[in-house]
């Protein structure tokens, strides 16, 4: 059953947050016991799940920054976790520093913490929202302060689809998020694959994940690729993300262990 | 001059750490640091460091940092004296510069170890102990610092985690009072419901149901709301509840008022002294209702009944009160609207045993509870029997032998009264036919019939083959019917009566003189017998030279004689006093029946008479 409206979210930090386990595969201390020891258990599951979440981390950095090179000024950054480093409005406002940035995730301690982190800078806003209801995430007061819709917007949804069930319709989703973006707005989008290992491997780590707040679904390139239906893609079009637009010869050494499958694309 | 390593930016997006560094000493032959070595340990070290956490810089970056650390390394390495700082600096520096885990560190003093002296070709005094103390005084710098951010982290954390739960109990709390109200509020007036009311009516027996106290409660019902419903819409019929609503809260001050549904609203009046205190509410709410409501810019003017209960707490139950409250506004609407009525007890004991009488007597006539009794109907010339009036009882199995006047009132709201007149002229039939065949001197049995009988279609029907079946003279049945009855009828009623007429049955008029008394029209009905009603004859048991009771005379003798001169007979009822006969006789009344001639009997005693 779906959680009535006038009752609100209880928190449960008994539970494994999939927010704080990346956190800690990034090398974070944001994140409790119980996410540390989950964490083991997919670090049993698939040893290399730190370097895998750098290079998303990294493909999130360097998206960024193709992004603002791209003359984006605004950022929504949907599933946008717990800040640690690297954080989009620090990559965006280092280099333009007028960017403008809204963070949205669904977990209440990843926001209550942006919260935190964004006291005082006034060019970006943290909400708690689910990406399954985009129409609040669009509709939202603090987010129509920071993000002018009829301007260019870099949509960011790096690492979340996958805790989105089919059932929910990610492209859907994705397609009512890019409605109400202006010609000249970016998708950029990762998510887990399930390609590159084997099924033990995934039996494993969708079993660690089972235990979290956020079991994972998934999806291989082609549905990932349809996920950026109607925008065109930029190159190197939908890739492993260690492989798009690396940025030196430290990239990670077998791209298709990299899990991550991500892109960039352009509305026209 | 050294910066202060913790004050320096870290690189993120614009490149170039600018050393500031002075001349490194040439010791002993080294080189100098921004020799071709310098970015070839750089890259060494920045390789080992990548992938032990997540970098939030470019590559590039990174080795431009770690070159200018590079720097700030060997120039510890030969600082005269040797600086413990600045060894912990350069830890802290790694750390601040997000190379912040275990094996950022362990792989960072094994570059240092292995390379530093030999990429970077330098030798000098005592190097191998400056470079252990180095590395040890960086090992502890990184360690704290490291220890501190992830301290931090953790508070941080804690106190995001600890807000969001505030928050979300807050919005628990906040969404759990606003479901309240709405679980406990009417959502169109936004008085509280049914709901809250009774909680709080409960919440007052829980209170003060063992202490002396008392409760009133007052039933409020608009009066003709459907009506506005129906004519001006139901989207008008809200505004006006609305309003009501507003003014009723208004009105009764700090009591309770609920909205129960439609247009029924309640009144708690808690801990009251007596009725006065729920009558001056009820009060009010009649004058806050009646002023008009301005509905879609029209003036609407409403009123509304209201039933009252006020009583000790002890000795009651919600439930009771609420039955009370709903009974008593009945009566307010039955005794004309716009009122309140007071809860009464003994009414209400009446109405009970009314409606429990009137349900269980359908299943009395089936089962033969009912008998009929006579009382004779005598002549005033000769004493003779003339004939029985056949008066029914219920033998009811608990409360005994009721008379007609408990129950033929409820019989003709059901309308049972149809099935248990036939009974009733069917057993008096059978009874006649016995007379005859025990005597001579049988009497007609007179049965009266109600006016639903008499409109009904087969009472002629029915007369006619009771008359058949038991082999009875008509003249031998007499059926009486009210005067009121006969004025309200209709003309199929007044041929139904010629018809029986016609039949020979005897028809006369009961209880005359009760109503319009109409003597001309009676002319124009097949009567043969006025029976003049009790309350004429009882003028006549005081002494004849009271002129109150001679007026009563006068009258009486002019009646007979106006009955005579239209050839009917007259019967007078209720007499009780051998005075009153020959005072009777004396006028001219044919027969009398009453106590004085014998009281309703069994048929077995009539038996005996005959
Ligand atoms: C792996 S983190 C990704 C963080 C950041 N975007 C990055 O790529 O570095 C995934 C985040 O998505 C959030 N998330 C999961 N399901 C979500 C949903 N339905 N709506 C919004 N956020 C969601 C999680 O709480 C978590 O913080």
């Amino acid at each position: 059953m779906r959680r009535p409206d006038w009752a609100p979210e209880t928190i449960d930090i008994d539970r494994p947050s999939a927010a704080r386990m990346y956190d800690y595969f990034l090398g974070g201390s944001h994140n409790f016991a119980v996410d540390r020891e989950a964490a083991q258990a997919m670090l049993a599951a698939i040893p290399e799940t730190p370097l895998i979440a750098q290079a998303n981390r990294a493909f999130l950095r360097r998206s960024v920054h193709f992004l603002v090179e791209a003359g984006v000024r605004q950022f929504l950054d949907i599933g946008s976790g717990i800040p640690t480093v690297g954080n989009v409005h620090e990559i965006a406002q280092a280099i333009a520093p007028e960017s403008t940035v809204a963070y949205v995730d669904i977990d209440p301690v990843a926001v209550g913490h942006s919260r935190e982190i964004l006291a005082g800078n006034d060019l970006a806003v943290a909400i708690q929202a689910d990406i399954r209801d985009p129409d609040r995430i669009l509709d939202h007061p603090e987010v129509l302060k920071l993000i002018d819709f009829g301007q260019p917007v870099a949509l960011m949804i790096v690492a979340v689809l996958h805790y989105v069930r089919d059932e929910d319709r990610p492209t859907e989703i994705v397609a009512r998020l890019r409605s109400a973006l202006a010609p000249g707005s970016y998708l950029a989008l990762s998510q887990a694959s399930g390609e590159g290992r084997t099924s033990a491997e995934w039996d494993q780590a969708n079993a660690v994940y089972q235990r979290t707040d956020r079991p994972l679904h998934n999806r291989g390139r082609d549905e990932i690729a349809h996920l950026f239906d109607g925008f065109a893609l930029v190159e190197p079009g939908v890739v492993w993300v260690p492989e798009w637009r690396p940025d030196s010869s430290h990239a990670f050494e077998e791209a298709e262990r990299a899990i991550y499958i991500g892109g960039v694309g352009r509305l026209g | 001059m050294i910066p202060d390593p913790d004050a320096m930016p870290y690189p993120l997006a614009t490149p170039g750490y600018e050393t500031t560094a002075p001349a490194v000493p040439d010791a002993g032959g080294g080189r100098h640091p921004q020799s071709p070595g310098l970015a070839i340990f750089a890259r060494a070290w920045a390789k080992a460091v990548t992938g032990t956490s997540y970098l939030p810089v470019t590559p590039a970056q990174l080795e431009e940092f770690l070159e200018g650390l590079t720097i700030r390394l060997v120039e510890a390495l030969y600082a005269e004296p040797f600086s413990l700082r600045r060894g912990y600096q350069i830890g802290a520096a790694l750390v601040g510069a997000h190379i912040a885990s275990a094996e950022g560190l362990g792989r960072t003093i094994e570059v240092i170890e292995l390379h530093l002296l030999r990429d970077l070709g330098l030798a000098g005094d005592n190097l191998r102990d400056r470079m252990a103390r180095l590395l040890g005084c960086v090992a502890i710098g990184y360690t704290r610092a490291l220890r501190d951010r992830t301290l931090d982290e953790q508070e941080s954390i804690r106190r995001a985690a600890m807000v969001a739960r505030e928050h979300a109990e807050q919005a628990l709390r906040e969404s759990e009072a606003r479901f309240r109200h709405q679980a406990t509020h009417d959502p169109l007036t936004d008085l509280p419901n049914r709901a809250l009311f009774t909680e709080r009516l409960e919440a007052v027996f829980d209170r003060d149901g063992a202490s002396g106290r008392r409760l009133g409660v007052c039933f409020v019902d608009l009066d003709g709301f459907k009506m506005v419903n129906d004519t001006l819409g139901h989207h008008a019929g809200d505004l006006l509840l609305t309003s009501v609503a507003a003014k009723l809260r208004r009105g009764v001050g700090e009591h309770l008022v609920a909205r129960m549904g439609g247009d029924e609203f309640v009144i708690l009046v808690e801990d009251t002294t007596c009725t006065d205190d729920v009558l001056k509410v009820a009060d009010a709410a009649l004058a806050a209702i009646s002023e008009p409501s301005i509905v879609d810019g029209q003036e609407l003017h409403v009123s509304a009944s209201i039933g009252i209960v006020e009583r000790p707490v002890a000795g009651t139950t919600p439930s009771e009160v609420m039955r009370a409250a709903d009974i008593t506004l009945h009566w307010a609407k039955s005794s004309g609207k716009s009122r309140w009525e007071l809860f009464d007890p003994e009414r209400n004991e009446r109405e009970v045993t009314r409606y429990a009488l009137s349900s269980a007597m359908p299943a009395a006539l089936e089962r033969g509870e009912f008998c009929l009794d006579y009382q004779p109907l005598v002549s005033l010339c000769d004493g003779r029997l003339l004939g029985v009036e056949a008066l029914v009882r219920w033998r009811h199995p608990k409360l005994g032998v009721l008379g007609p006047d408990k129950f033929i009132g409820l019989a003709e709201e059901t309308g049972l009264i149809v099935r248990l007149g036939s009974w009733v002229l069917a057993e008096a039939c059978r009874q006649a036919r016995h007379w005859i065949d025990l005597s001579p001197k049988a009497p007609f049995v007179s049965v009266n019939l109600a006016v639903r009988q008499v409109r009904g279609p087969g009472l002629v029907n029915e007369v006619t083959s009771l008359l058949r079946e038991h082999d009875l003279p008509p003249g031998r049945l007499q059926l009486e019917i009210t005067e009121s009855a006969m004025m309200n009828g209709a003309d199929e009623s007044v041929d139904i009566l010629r018809s029986l007429a016609d039949l020979g049955v005897r028809i006369a008029i009961d209880d005359f003189g009760t109503g319009y008394s109409n003597l001309s029209y009676l002319r124009t009905l097949p009567v043969c017998e006025l029976k003049v009603a009790g309350s004429f004859v009882e003028g006549l048991r005081a002494p004849a030279a009271e002129p109150a009771s001679l007026t009563d005379e006068r009258i009486l003798a002019t009646l007979v004689s106006l009955a005579h001169t239209l050839n009917l007979t007259v019967t007078a009822e209720g007499v009780e006093t051998a005075a009153q006969a020959d005072r009777l006789r004396a006028i001219g009344c044919d027969a009398a029946q009453g106590w004085h001639f014998g009281s309703p009997m069994p048929p077995t005693h009539v038996d005996a008479l005959l």
